[in-house]
């Protein structure tokens, strides 16, 4: 959760000093980032209709099994072949995150949009809102909210929604704010167009690439926090498993088995690691110019 | 901030009763007698009206009386007080850890950017901010506590009353929490730092004498301490979300420890003034971030007077 503002200010990289090597090592970052995330979606959904061993049969002899060629993570306390269950685990680590950063950017934006086409009252109370909601992290939030409606996933997703809103309007609100004062956006205003035309039509499609980028930034940021409340036993409930569960698990016996922690830990890393590259490479691809302003 | 910390807990406040809204339920759970259900209305003041509950619970922050738990049997106010230290010392010692680092490797790393020694700073701050926290605590703990066995792999010491078990005890939750800010720190002052090293006081600098590296110091250093500040905000409240896990990996019983376990018993009562404890400090961090950039460079502090 800790690079969303950061997201477009990576590469401010100016003229002469942007140099052939570091160019190609941010397609480098792209390719990888692209090939990472696609292995790890694409786990998942094959997990919907195939695992290498029943996720959730329990086989007690089997208990605590070292990485071996037919347990390729090991098993678990239960004898579980973990592999399985960190393919399942993705599920609904993913689908928490889908959801909320669907609800962070197209609230967000829309937030984003009518604090920069409003006028300087308006537009200023909508930034102190937001502030407040970045202020709040969305792990407070999720632990307040589990006490109210209970630890799962409804709590996480509105949780991290909560915290997403506002970030991704603050960083819409500035590039909204420079196109806004264009000269096709009076052309089109003297036209007669509305202002909800202008903002949604022009504005718009012209701060997409910061949209796009920011979208793989959260997305990043929301398996952290999804990841982080299953394992304080807030997110996914039993026969729910997640990612971060599984760590949980594992917690009380990393003497005896420190693969059960190490494996599926750096699992959650690489993906994590996998969308920070995306987001990277996508704002170099889509948006050299605005990176290098920094917006967020 | 005062006026922030007043928007949180109406925030915090509203949280709490929007979603099911009826606070005695949740606490009791739904199989709950009327009578019961009304005995704690009557006993924490729910039946009253919210402008009501909100102002005597405000009241009682602002006096230092949180009242009592439920089930815990405690006076939530004490139990707070005794549990500020370790997070305080937690997330404190953390960013005094993690700034300067975060500064020093960020402007190495801006000075050499071409060569591979800067691009390897950014390849391991990459790394750091893919890792979560709890899981970094637990390889921390099969490290430095099972395999070689220096360090201990959970519990607390005050550091009142022994200084080098404390310091030993907060080791590895202190380098858990760290790591994160500290990279993104460490992007932030590259990524400003760059920007600086192009611009042309920089030349100027460099044309009367000043090797990059001073020039980056002393000059490069104050004026990328302004975007460096304005994302300040969004670290700290990742510092206090993380010491609530870190806390709880390493059993530290300090403020996120009592949040988790509260939680975990419905105890709303105190969740409501753990959230807005929480909320101050990381306010009182902002201000404190504002203050020190407020040092490193004039301009935010005249631009603070200003407003």
């Amino acid at each position: 959760m800790k690079n969303l503002a950061e997201g477009s200010k990576l590469t401010q990289v100016k003229g002469a000093r942007n140099s052939q090597g570091r160019s190609s090592r941010k397609s480098l970052q792209l390719i990888l980032g692209i090939v990472l995330t696609g292995f790890v979606v694409m786990l998942t959904i094959l997990s919907f209709f195939w695992t290498p061993w029943d996720p959730i049969a329990v086989n007690v002899e089997n208990r605590l099994l070292r990485p071996n060629l037919s347990h390729w993570f090991g098993t678990d306390r239960l004898g579980r072949d973990l592999f399985s269950q960190i393919m399942v685990g993705g599920q609904n680590t993913l689908y928490v995150t889908l959801v909320s950063t669907l609800i962070g950017v197209t609230f967000g934006t829309t937030l984003g949009l009518a604090a920069a086409g409003s006028g300087p009252r308006w537009g200023s109370v909508l930034t102190r809102i937001s502030d407040i909601g970045i202020a709040l992290p969305s792990i407070l939030i999720a632990l307040v909210l589990a006490t109210t409606i209970g630890p799962g996933r409804l709590s996480v997703i509105v949780a991290i929604s909560f915290w997403f809103v506002p970030v991704t309007a603050r960083v819409v609100v500035g590039p909204a704010r420079q196109i806004l004062s264009l000269d096709f956006v009076e052309a089109a205003m003297t036209h007669g167009r509305s202002r909800i035309y202008i903002l949604f039509r022009q504005v718009l499609p012209n701060i997409a690439p910061i949209v796009i980028v920011q979208t793989s930034m959260m997305f990043a940021a929301g398996i952290l926090i999804e990841a982080s409340l299953s394992f304080l036993g807030v997110g996914a409930q039993p026969p729910t498993t997640s990612w971060g569960k599984i760590l949980m698990d594992s917690q009380p016996l990393v003497q005896e088995a420190p693969y059960y922690t190490l494996l599926p830990g750096s699992f959650i890393m690489i993906t994590v690691l996998a969308f920070n590259l995306l987001g990277d490479g996508l704002a170099v691809l889509l948006d050299p110019q605005h990176s290098q302003k920094g917006v967020a | 901030m005062i006026a922030s910390a007043f928007a949180g807990s109406v925030v915090i406040f509203l949280l709490l009763r929007m979603v099911g809204g009826d606070i005695a339920t949740v606490m009791l759970g739904t199989k709950a007698t009327p009578e019961s259900l009304a005995a704690i209305r009557e006993a924490f003041g729910l039946n009253r009206s919210w402008p009501e509950q909100y102002f005597s619970w405000i009241a009682g922050v602002l006096k230092g009386d949180l009242g009592e738990a439920y089930t815990g049997q405690y006076v939530i106010g004490t139990e707070i007080a005794q549990r500020l230290e370790p997070t305080l010392i937690l997330t404190f010692g953390s960013l005094f850890v993690s700034i300067p680092i975060a500064v020093i490797v960020g402007v190495y790393s801006a000075v050499n950017f071409t060569r591979w020694r800067g691009v390897a700073v950014d390849v391991v701050a990459q790394v750091g901010l893919a890792i979560p926290q709890f899981f970094l605590a637990l390889v921390l703990v099969i490290v430095f506590a099972v395999q070689l066995g220096w360090l201990p792999a959970t519990g607390y010491v005050s550091i009142f009353i022994d200084p080098v078990e404390a310091i030993r005890s907060m080791v590895l939750p202190i380098a858990t929490l760290s790591l994160g800010i500290t990279a993104v720190f460490t992007r932030f002052v590259r990524t400003s730092m760059i920007e600086q090293m192009n611009s042309d006081y920089m030349r100027t600098a460099k044309a009367k004498g000043r090797t990059i590296r001073s020039a980056a110091i002393i000059h490069g250093l104050r004026n990328s301490a302004i975007p460096i500040a304005t994302t300040g905000v969004l670290q700290i409240g990742a510092l206090m979300a993380g010491s609530v896990v870190v806390e709880n990996v390493f059993g530290i019983p300090g403020i996120g420890r009592l949040l988790l376990t509260s939680v975990m018993t419905r105890e709303a009562i105190t969740v409501q003034s753990l959230a807005l404890v929480i909320l101050l400090i990381i306010l009182g961090m902002n201000l404190l971030i504002d203050v020190l950039y407020g040092f490193l460079d004039p301009r935010i502090r005249h631009k603070e007077a200003r407003e």
